[in-house]
């Protein structure tokens, strides 16, 4: 198994930013100005102080509810696997609980840089109706697992594994579809600048859509998703708008859709297989004692060899990420032509997003899903020198 | 459960003479009749406000309301309880504009005892869950919630407003005495559930004015059980069995809705099927005179399903219920006899016969809603369930299921009223000898 992983990784992994492509170091005090870097670097620690607070919570929450939480196994009438949808439902709402307080003071401290708008009414709303769609999806997961334990016993993990694959394919491919929020771009500049591009790139079926968020952020964003047809490229509006000027505007789209031309969505979900089979494996050899999958007592235990594995996983599924974005970059330099507005971005994101542009190794390892803005507008350099 | 001892140890409880006769004439006219009622009940409620003002600094000052203010209040509520009765037809004459001694739907309430100062002090504020459910339950004018929705209506002109008000106007009173109304036209006398079920609302209705109005320190209490002394509780093919216990982790409590979220997903699926079900049951029903056993199980078991469904998320039942609808398998079950034959022009206007049924159902379910929510935050704070709450929950429950169970073709008995969850012991109560009690035309 973990040879045919290893040829499965090796296949995934090569990229087209060319591998002697040496990027130079930058200073970004003078690149982004000592004060920006500062004032960003003051914001994010609070971000990382409370990332590893809540992670430390979050282990020793599900710690405890895998010692404990086989009790709440007689708060249910229902028969095995809906007493393991009882049980994992209760171990998310008790890290939701957890990761609240967390949750507000992030919040609470985007607020106060001006880099939230929104209410603290709205937040809580928006943090129910996400904690309910967790729920549904552990439901879903549980009823899959729980389903082929009790039929394969210990062979659960490989038809386990495809049938997760399937589920994030079939939602990687439906997500578009289910979206009401966002409306077709209509700028006549970027809308030629796309035609141009998806040509070049040859996915000229992706259609580019715009996301108004600006009523709550300032931050700049955007995004590809979808798989054949469902293809499409996200804006956020607060890209279309300053300090972001066309030029950068048009880096951006040609960002996300080499995300498409790159074929980083399915591959994505490759390198998820890639996680997901030995994940599976692991999470059936640590709950046996338990009585397997297919038992309701296991499953406090399996949150937290879920989290476990994810946390311990999160730097190498970090590094695969940043690849593609660095591929993605990459592409977008070829297409545009234009590494000034690649930095010009960079330096937008800065701006606008309070970003570090250069965080600590640690940050970077463990939550860095793309490259640093340092490192981005170090390629953007590295492709005109070599030009 | 709650017991027949604990209801007439209540400080404030209702009597119910009343002998089920009505004169279709007064009661055709009921309303219309009544203008003079609303009017000097309103005129007297405004007193009574009044004086439950004096009556707050009273207990501030001195603990204890004095007895003339106490009286006067009494007397209100009585007074209230009385014309409530009359309008939502749960007794037959006039109240005239004074207390009758002897009317067939009564309150006592005790004299007055000392008060804590701090449970005064906060009267109006701990009041709030009661009044909500009295609103819900609508018996009466007591507290003043019969009102609230028409004045809103009409203030906003909406039209959509007004029906909604309308239909909150009253509660569970209303509802019942709506349908109680074309049972009498019909056959001369009120029909003993919901007869039972409008005194029931009535005499939590005077608690909860004796409650806010500082004539007791004693919650008040919803339990059922208060209802035995005056109700019965007839055979009948779909009955609840209540066998759980009072505790509520409050864990699962805090998350009732969300852990819900799997299981309405399961109904939402379950229900497609079971239309299709109703359907072709309907069609061999009327054709063999009886629903096939396999969709007779299929359709109790949906019936049943949901019922467990439902009281665990409005808190009535402690434990996650199961998917399956199993018979047994819940702390607040369902037991649903076996296929019967039914009567072919039964099954026949089955759908037309259901409504009144459905729309008594929908407002106990705004009863059950309005538990659910209490319930919740009474649950959350002390890990328990008030058995009062959570026994009328159930019978709001059961006669869902009994409507349910109807118009799915489970019986052919028509569901019945009472919020009674046990047969009563038979306490023989006196009723009214003839002209003792005046009818409208005596009064007049």
């Amino acid at each position: 198994m973990f040879a045919a992983l290893a040829v499965g990784a090796f296949l995934l992994y090569p990229t087209a930013v060319p591998d002697d492509l040496a990027l130079p170091a930058i200073d970004v005090d003078a690149v982004f100005g000592a004060g920006s870097v500062a004032e960003a670097k003051r914001y994010e620690r609070v971000f990382y102080v409370l990332w590893v607070l809540a992670q430390v919570a979050l282990l020793l929450t599900l710690w405890l509810y895998a010692r404990r939480g086989v009790a709440f196994v007689r708060e249910s009438s229902a028969g095995p696997i809906g007493t393991g949808m009882l049980l994992g439902m209760l171990g998310l709402g008790i890290v939701w609980l957890v990761h609240l307080p967390f949750r507000f003071v992030a919040h609470w401290w985007a607020r106060r840089n001006e880099q939230s708008e929104l209410g603290y009414l709205d937040w809580l709303f928006e943090d129910w109706a996400i904690l309910g769609a967790q729920f549904l999806s552990i439901c879903i997961a549980l009823l899959v697992v729980m389903g082929l334990a009790r039929r394969l016993g210990d062979w659960w993990w490989l038809p386990g594994a495809v049938v997760f694959v399937s589920i994030a394919a079939l939602f990687t491919f439906v997500a578009p579809y289910l979206d009401f929020t966002t409306d077709p771009l209509d700028d006549p500049a970027l809308l030629a600048a796309a035609d141009e591009y998806r040509a070049e790139v040859g996915v000229g079926d992706v259609t580019i859509r715009v996301e108004e968020v600006s009523v709550d952020t300032d931050q700049a964003n955007a995004y590809a998703y979808g798989l054949g047809p469902s293809r499409r490229v996200v804006l956020w509006d607060t890209i279309l708008l300053p300090p972001f000027d066309e030029d950068e505007q048009k880096v951006v789209l040609a960002h996300e859709l080499a995300h498409h031309s790159q074929r980083h969505l399915p591959e994505g979900l490759a390198w998820f297989a890639l996680f997901a089979i030995p994940g599976a494996w692991i999470l059936m050899r640590t709950t046996r004692g338990r009585g397997g999958m297919g038992a309701p007592a296991a499953i406090p235990l399996a949150l937290l060899v879920v989290a476990v594995f994810q946390l311990a996983t999160a730097p190498l599924a970090n590094h695969v990420s940043r690849r593609m974005e660095a591929e993605a970059d990459w592409k977008a330099l070829q297409v545009t032509d234009d590494p000034a507005a690649l930095e010009g971005v960079m330096l937008g994101f800065s701006e606008t997003g309070l970003g570090d542009p250069d965080p600590p190794g640690w940050v970077q390892l463990m939550v860095g899903t793309h490259p640093t803005l340092a490192d981005r507008i170090a390629m953007a350099r590295a492709y005109a020198s070599d030009k | 459960m709650g017991s027949v001892e604990s209801a007439q140890q209540r400080p404030v409880r209702l009597v119910v003479r009343d002998d089920l006769e009505r004169s279709r004439l007064t009661v055709f006219f009921r309303l219309v009749l009544a203008i003079p009622l609303f009017l000097w009940v309103v005129l007297r409620g405004i007193a009574a406000f009044v004086v439950g003002f004096v009556n707050w600094l009273a207990v501030l000052i001195q603990a204890e309301v004095p007895d003339s203010l106490h009286d006067f209040v009494a007397s209100y509520i009585r007074y209230s309880t009385q014309v409530g009765a009359y309008v939502f037809l749960a007794a037959n004459p006039y109240p005239w504009f004074r207390v009758q001694q002897d009317y067939p739907v009564d309150v006592e309430i005790d004299p007055p005892v000392r008060q804590g100062r701090w449970g005064g002090f906060f009267r109006l504020l701990l009041a709030i869950p009661t009044l909500l459910l009295a609103t819900v339950l609508g018996g009466g004018f007591a507290t003043g919630s019969s009102g609230q929705g028409s004045a809103t209506a009409s203030s906003s002109g909406d039209q959509e407003a007004f029906w909604l008000n309308a239909s909150s106007v009253g509660g569970v009173a209303a509802a019942a005495a709506f349908l109680a109304w074309f049972a009498i036209i019909a056959r001369g006398n009120a029909p003993r559930g919901l007869r039972d079920l409008i005194a029931f609302t009535l005499g939590y209705a005077a608690q909860a004015g004796a409650y806010l109005f500082l004539l007791t320190p004693r919650y008040p209490t919803s339990d059922p059980a208060l209802a035995e002394p005056y109700s019965e509780l007839p055979e009948h093919p779909v009955r609840i069995v209540v066998n759980d216990d009072l505790e509520r982790p409050r864990l699962t409590v805090l998350f009732r809705l969300f852990l819900a979220i799997p299981h309405f997903i399961w109904l939402a699926l379950w229900s497609i099927a079971a239309f299709f079900a109703v359907i072709v049951g309907w069609v061999l029903a009327l054709v063999l005179g009886r629903l096939p056993d396999p969709l007779h199980r299929f359709l109790a078991a949906f019936v049943r399903y949901a019922t467990h469904l439902f009281a665990f998320v409005y808190v009535i039942g402690r434990r996650f219920p199961g998917f399956t609808g199993r018979a047994g398998s819940y702390g607040v079950d369902l037991e649903i006899d076996p296929p019967t034959r039914q009567i072919r022009w039964k099954t026949l206007f089955r759908f037309f016969l259901s409504i009144p049924a459905l729309i008594l159902a929908s407002a106990l379910g705004g009863v059950a809603l309005v538990i659910a929510l209490l319930a919740w935050w009474y649950a959350l704070v002390t890990g328990r369930m008030p058995d009062g709450m959570r026994d009328l929950g159930a019978a709001c429950l059961r006669y869902s299921a009994q409507t349910y169970g109807y118009f799915m073709l489970l019986t052919d008995r028509y569901p019945y009223g009472t919020p009674i969850l046990r047969a009563p012991a038979r306490v023989e109560v006196e009723p009214v000898p003839p002209g003792t009690a005046p009818l409208l035309g005596d009064a007049f």
